[in-house]
């Protein structure tokens, strides 16, 4: 398999292996519309300093480990997905700490 | 090594979020031990998963080294990553106590 999927593949990871977080406590995918709310507005924020970065050479992405998918201001399709999935596993994890937390302190 | 490209704005990402909270959300993230607890968690997946994305030797990401304070650690990680993980994360999980119910 071509290596310009390394990066999708370990965004893939990250998702897949967070999965079963959400059968801990009330979930963040069983809440949508809080998620959306979430996480929409700061990574709207953050795609927009990731193309000023990229406009302003800070940083730039290796040809050979992306799709090569770009969405508008050349940001690559990875990064969108990035600023989604990170946060994502972030609630999770977050979401799964409470729900043992509190499992502990009602005991 | 000036900094200025990402040092600098990687800095005010995480004083912009804690001043988000402190002036206007006031969602007391900070209090809340399972906060702290998920931020050690994040950090230690972010280390492996950054780790690969930034490392020297086959990098997905590369940095314009005049940008940055030139520190990477662990592995090949620009330290700057950390505060832009920080504020990610944080103003994500701001924006979903803000939320509850």
């Amino acid at each position: 398999m071509s290596d310009r999927w390394q990066y999708l593949i370990v965004l893939g990871l990250c998702l897949a292996i967070t999965v079963p977080l959400e059968f801990l406590g009330a979930g963040v995918y069983r809440q949508p519309w809080r998620l959306v709310r979430a996480v929409l507005p700061v990574a709207l924020v953050f795609l927009a300093w990731d193309a000023v970065a990229i406009a302003a050479g800070v940083w730039t992405y290796n040809g050979d480990y992306i799709t090569g998918i770009r969405l508008p201001f050349r940001l690559p399709l990875e990064e969108a997905l990035f600023f989604v999935v990170i946060p994502v596993c972030a609630l999770l994890t977050y979401n799964a700490v409470n729900a043992i937390l509190d499992r502990r302190k009602r005991r | 090594m000036s900094g200025v490209g990402y040092t600098v704005p990687a800095i005010v990402a995480v004083l912009a979020v804690c001043a988000l909270e402190l002036t206007l959300l006031h969602t007391g993230l900070f209090r809340r031990p399972a906060y702290w607890l998920s931020m050690v968690i994040v950090l230690g997946f972010q280390v492996p998963v950054d780790g690969w994305l930034t490392k020297r030797s086959a990098p997905v990401v590369i940095y314009n080294e005049g940008q940055t304070s030139g520190v990477r650690f662990p592995f090949d990680i620009p330290i700057e990553d950390f505060l832009f993980g920080f504020a990610l994360v944080t103003a994500v999980l701001l924006l979903w106590e803000q939320q509850r119910g």
